[in-house]
């Protein structure tokens, strides 16, 4: 979890990542944000984030994405 | 059958009427389909062969992606022991690539029969200038005489879109026929939308309704407000707005920028009064169609305003277009290219700028075959992606200046001036470009999901 965070970190520093719970309903994350998290998860973990994944619930917060990115290398 | 005839009405009312009066509730679709299918008949035979086309396309191709992926899943538990990890990759994405051809032969099939009746003529025009003007001599093309079938766009979108939901696994396929017929040619949304998905639309459909007062007559409420729209407000405009385009020239300024405002006026009455028309029918059936317009002219922003008016659509490119080629793998290459010769800040604003101009090139398509509607696509997708990219100056400025933007005086401030601005510039844009864009960057994430 320590890489994402890193990866956050470097696509917006002036975020708590850790108690931050609303990344996309609260709209801390804009659009290019978004698209180029989904890019650099997808690099860093070799996993392909399928449209299916594309909800808020998977994005709004850290433990949210950990666990989607959990669930697409089990299935893969 | 104009949906303002009697004729029309006396349909509604015997669908309505069948549909409460099946004995059996879990027979209602079919009732919905019979109507269907009656009305696409009545508009000529030809229709029907190409709604049939595309729903038993669809229907096979969903399944056939089932069983495929169905067929891999069986192997890999049966051989799960067995099996390495890199086995399990290799199959997996033999499977994805087999999948991907069955959804790209359909899609061919089906957009290719669209692209056909839509942009032939505009095609072969553009060969025939380019062939005369390297010819030297007058174009000697000459347009071939095609009827387009009715709603063709609507349903191979709608359609289409399933398919995607199929290959991606979002949704499993329809293994009834008739239900797959029913959601391609449900005629309500056949001649202006709304572009349903196949989740939201399907639960609707196939329910089992029971009869609500209440449902009904707002439904018969919201139709009448239709009618209003349509009868009172579009139509009544219409011979001035079509005389003061048609002879612009002689009109003084004035009364040409009336005739713009009134065009905004009647182009909105006239869309969202169908949607009232046809939403409000479906209500009275128990049924909630998808809204397509939420008071576009109050918005404060082009992206906004887009998020507003033909709401659907809007979704269908941002679903199916947008995000597909925004996260794609070449896409990111192509970024991190672009970060390496123009910094950071250009690598990160890639793969958006390139999916929305990709959209906007295909909303221009959408809307009309010719220059003037992918112009006004490509212009509209300009306004967008600037608005992006001056965010974070934008950002910037209001730090500098040290501009609360939840303070009340910017926000009452603001408020009136981009009202002022959307009044003076937007209606105007819009009637002279087709629908003015500007955006910001915040308010494509709405859109994001």
């Amino acid at each position: 979890m320590e890489e994402l965070i890193e990866i956050l970190t470097d696509i917006n520093p002036d975020v708590d990542y850790g108690k931050e719970q609303a990344l996309i309903d609260g709209k801390i994350l804009d659009s290019f944000s978004i698209i180029t998290l989904i890019g650099e998860i997808s690099d860093h973990f070799d996993i392909e984030i399928g449209p299916k994944y594309l909800v808020p619930e998977n994005f709004n917060s850290v433990q949210a994405m950990w666990d989607m990115i959990g669930k697409i290398q089990d299935e893969s | 059958m104009s949906i303002t005839s009697v004729v029309f009405l006396a349909f509604l009312a015997v669908v309505v009427i069948a549909y409460w009066a099946v004995p059996n509730k879990k027979y209602q679709w079919c009732i919905l389909l019979a109507a269907s299918c009656i009305f696409y008949l009545s508009t000529g035979s030809r229709n029907m062969i190409f709604v049939l086309t595309t729903a038993v396309s669809a229907y096979l191709a969903a399944r056939w992606m089932q069983r495929l992926s169905d067929t891999q899943n069986t192997y890999l538990k049966e051989h799960k022991a067995e099996l390495t990890r890199e086995d399990k990759k290799r199959i997996k994405r033999r499977g994805l690539v087999q999948r991907r051809w069955v959804m790209a032969g359909t899609m061919l099939l089906n957009f290719g029969i669209l692209c056909y009746f839509k942009y032939l003529n505009f095609v072969l025009g553009q060969v025939g200038i380019l062939a005369g003007f390297l010819s030297g001599r007058r174009s000697f093309w000459s347009p071939v005489d095609l009827l387009v079938p009715l709603g063709i766009s609507f349903y191979t979108f709608q359609t289409m879109g399933y398919l995607a939901d199929v290959y991606w696994e979002k949704v499993k396929p329809e293994k009834n026929f008739g239900k797959m017929l029913l959601f391609v040619s449900f005629f309500p949304q056949m001649t202006q939308g709304p572009i349903s998905n196949y989740s939201q639309l399907s639960g609707a459909l196939f329910a089992e309704h029971a009869f609500s007062y209440q449902d009904y007559s707002y439904g018969c409420q919201r139709m009448i407000w239709g009618f209003f729209k349509k009868l009172v407000v579009a139509d009544l405009l219409s011979p001035y707005v079509t005389e003061i385009f048609a002879s612009y020239g002689k009109y003084p300024g004035i009364t040409v920028l009336v005739g713009a405002f009134l065009y905004s006026a009647q182009i909105y009455a006239d869309f969202s009064g169908y949607m009232d028309i046809m939403c409000g029918f479906t209500e009275t059936l128990g049924i909630r169609l998808a809204e397509n317009f939420e008071r576009p002219y109050f918005s404060k922003s082009i992206a906004e305003y887009w998020r507003r008016w033909h709401i659907t659509l809007g979704a269908w490119f941002k679903t199916y277009i947008y995000y597909p080629i925004a996260v794609s793998g070449w896409n990111r290459n192509l970024a991190k290219r672009v970060q390496k010769k123009f910094g950071a800040a250009a690598g990160k604003s890639m793969p958006a700028t390139v999916a929305l101009v990709a959209v906007w090139l295909v909303t221009g398509l959408w809307h009309g075959a010719s220059w003037g509607y992918i112009a006004w696509g490509g212009v509209n997708g300009l306004f967008i992606i600037f608005s992006l990219w001056m965010e974070p100056v934008y950002g910037k400025g209001k730090q500098k200046l040290g501009i609360r933007e939840e303070g009340l005086g910017w926000r009452a401030g603001m408020e009136g001036f981009s009202d002022s601005q959307d009044v003076s510039s937007g209606y105007v844009y819009q009637s002279f470009a087709g629908s003015g864009d500007a955006g910001g960057r915040d308010r494509i994430l709405e859109t994001d999901f």
